[in-house]
């Protein structure tokens, strides 16, 4: 059964170990001080950045899921039951942004190469033209399974505990598991494959 | 160049922290600015919206806009442990409001008889933020907020009663145990 | 189906307590009703407590009414609409039921849950309180969750689940909801989680 509070906090990252400032900052928000807001956007924006980054693949995506996500979370303030946990409860809303984002991406992608005359005259990318370690790793958590790169980004790269990530994706803390692995397979292939290109 | 560590490398390249362009928080403050008021804006958003504009109000307008300054029932602490299985515990409720131009504010409902003198809410001084705590034994309760003795709001955090029979919807709270 | 005992309680508040004037004249709270909407109310009540149904929530219901200066036929139809859904709701429950159950059941119904779905949910409670999933069900209900899906969602978790953990499951229907999602589908994802995570032999 997953929680109900706003507490899926990050062990090592701190996400949620910003002590009681972030809590008095919800509070002057809520009474009425708007421009507190600007603090946690900027105390956030860098830490959350970097998930939305990775898990949708480009800056300006990334950078539309977040700000969505912070004004989301203003208009659901009151939703927020534990202020001092505000940073995790903002990651749950952004981890459902990004769903939203990569979903809408990954349909503008089918019409693309859908396109029979795209097809034929549009080579797909492929890791040769990747050269730079930067875009092979892009390139490479690109081909996952959206499902399987949210549980390794959340898992590896945030540091989440299970079942912190469970309460934000809604999934099952043995699917998670599972997705893990099995995104860690196929980064291997994947990178294996890019060093035989 | 790849081998069995790969997949570490990657995690650790991703680790890397990120630079986001900072000019987001202007633009996310501007788009929240740009807010129209509703129930589901932060009443601090509604008062923020509030102090730079005059406004005329209809009744249901000035209802509508009163229900977005409810916040949240933030809190429970138990009052009074159950000596043993047979007396269900008391229970406190904090129920909070954000209200700042009330004179007053009646926290009314089931557990007060519906009498409004019986559980005024206190205002924090330099805020508009008005709380009162209300033991409860395990039940079901129905309440709304009384503002200055004429305009009821529900509390938009709570279930609101389907039952609305009166013209002016009350909020519901169930404390579990029986 | 509304069963015999059902029937009893609304013919008895539609045909009897008009002409009733019984206990309730004594009850000090009522005196805030104006004098011609008093004795409608009393004689309701008093009819609702002599079939055995708990009478505080209809006088509740009443001072709701004076208080918000509804008129006093909206009082009696309000109180009477009240006593009827208790009886219906004493029916499915059972006559064991605890007069907050039977308030929590009577909301329940007034949400659009059938009688069936009370007796299941009594059912599956075994000896544990109906109350709180009552209540979650008729909560999911006022955020737009459908009466079905709610019902359906209260039913999986309500053999297993604790209070908290019903309580626990609203919340997060409520957050989901407040960030964006449909009702019915975060009503049906966060149950589908609950039930995954509650399955025997899973981590």
């Amino acid at each position: 059964m997953s929680k109900g509070r706003c507490d899926a906090t990050p062990g090592r990252e701190g996400i949620g170990d910003v002590g009681t400032s972030d809590a008095a900052l919800v509070r002057r928000v809520r009474a009425g001080d708007t421009a507190a807001y600007a603090d946690l956007v900027a105390r956030y924006r860098d830490r959350l950045g970097r998930y939305a980054l990775h898990m949708l693949g480009n800056r300006e995506d990334a950078e539309e899921a977040l700000q969505d996500a912070f004004v989301r979370a203003y208009r659901s303030l009151a939703r927020c039951d534990d202020p001092e946990r505000f940073g995790a409860w903002l990651y749950g809303i952004l981890v459902n942004r990004c769903r939203t984002t990569g979903a809408r991406a990954a349909r503008r992608a089918r019409r693309f190469v859908s396109d029979p005359t795209a097809l034929e005259t549009t080579p797909l990318p492929g890791p040769a033209e990747q050269t730079e370690w930067d875009d092979i790793v892009r390139w490479a958590l690109a081909r996952l399974a959206p499902e399987a790169r949210e549980a390794f980004l959340l898992k590896h790269v945030e540091e989440l505990e299970y079942e912190d990530i469970a309460q934000l994706t809604g999934a099952g803390i043995s699917a998670l598991k599972m997705r893990v692995k099995r995104a860690r397979e196929q980064l291997q292939a994947i990178l294996r494959e890019a060093e035989h290109v | 160049m790849f081998d069995d560590d790969a997949v570490e490398r990657v995690v650790r390249y991703l680790r890397r922290s990120v630079r986001i362009d900072p000019a987001l928080d202007h633009r996310v403050m501007e788009e929240i600015a740009a807010l129209p008021a509703g129930p589901a804006v932060p009443a601090g958003g509604v008062w923020r919206w509030l102090t730079g504009r005059r406004l005329t109000l209809t009744p249901l307008g000035a209802l509508g806009l009163a229900a977005a300054f409810v916040v949240a029932v933030v809190g429970v602490w138990r009052v009074r442990a159950a000596p043993d299985a047979v007396e269900p515990a008391l229970r406190g409720f904090q129920f909070v409001l954000v209200e700042p131009h009330a004179a007053n504010v009646s926290l009314v409902g089931d557990f007060n008889d519906w009498d409004a003198t019986r559980t005024p809410m206190h205002r924090t001084p330099g805020d508009g933020l008005w709380s009162a705590v209300v033991p409860l034994e395990p039940g079901r309760y129905r309440y709304a907020f009384l503002i200055d003795g004429r305009l009821w709001v529900a509390d938009p955090t709570a279930p609101t009663t389907r039952d609305d029979d009166f013209g002016a919807p009350s909020s519901v709270l169930t404390v579990g145990g029986l | 189906m509304m069963r015999a005992s059902g029937y009893v309680v609304l013919l008895s508040l539609c045909l009897v307590a008009p002409f009733s004037r019984a206990a309730a004249q004594g009850d000090p709270r009522l005196e805030r009703l104006d004098e011609a909407t008093r004795p409608v109310v009393v004689a309701l009540i008093d009819t609702a407590r002599a079939v055995g149904l708990p009478v505080n929530p209809l006088v509740e219901r009443a001072l709701e009414g004076a208080i918000k200066g509804a008129p006093g036929a909206t009082i009696a139809t309000a109180v009477r609409r009240l006593a009827a859904d208790l009886g219906r709701a004493r029916d499915a429950l059972g006559s064991g039921a605890s007069p907050v159950e039977l308030d929590a059941g009577a909301a329940a119904l007034r949400a659009g849950a059938g009688p069936d779905v009370l007796t299941r949910l009594r059912r599956a409670r075994g000896h544990r309180p109906v109350t709180m999933a009552l209540a979650v069900l008729t909560d999911l209900v006022a955020r737009g969750v459908p009466i079905d899906t709610a019902t359906t969602a209260v039913l999986t978790l309500a053999a297993t689940a604790r209070d908290e953990d019903l309580v626990d499951f609203r919340r997060a229907v409520e957050r989901d909801i407040a960030i964006g999602a449909p009702p019915a589908a975060a009503a049906s994802i966060r149950v589908n989680a609950a039930a995954r995570e509650a399955r025997p032999g899973r981590p």
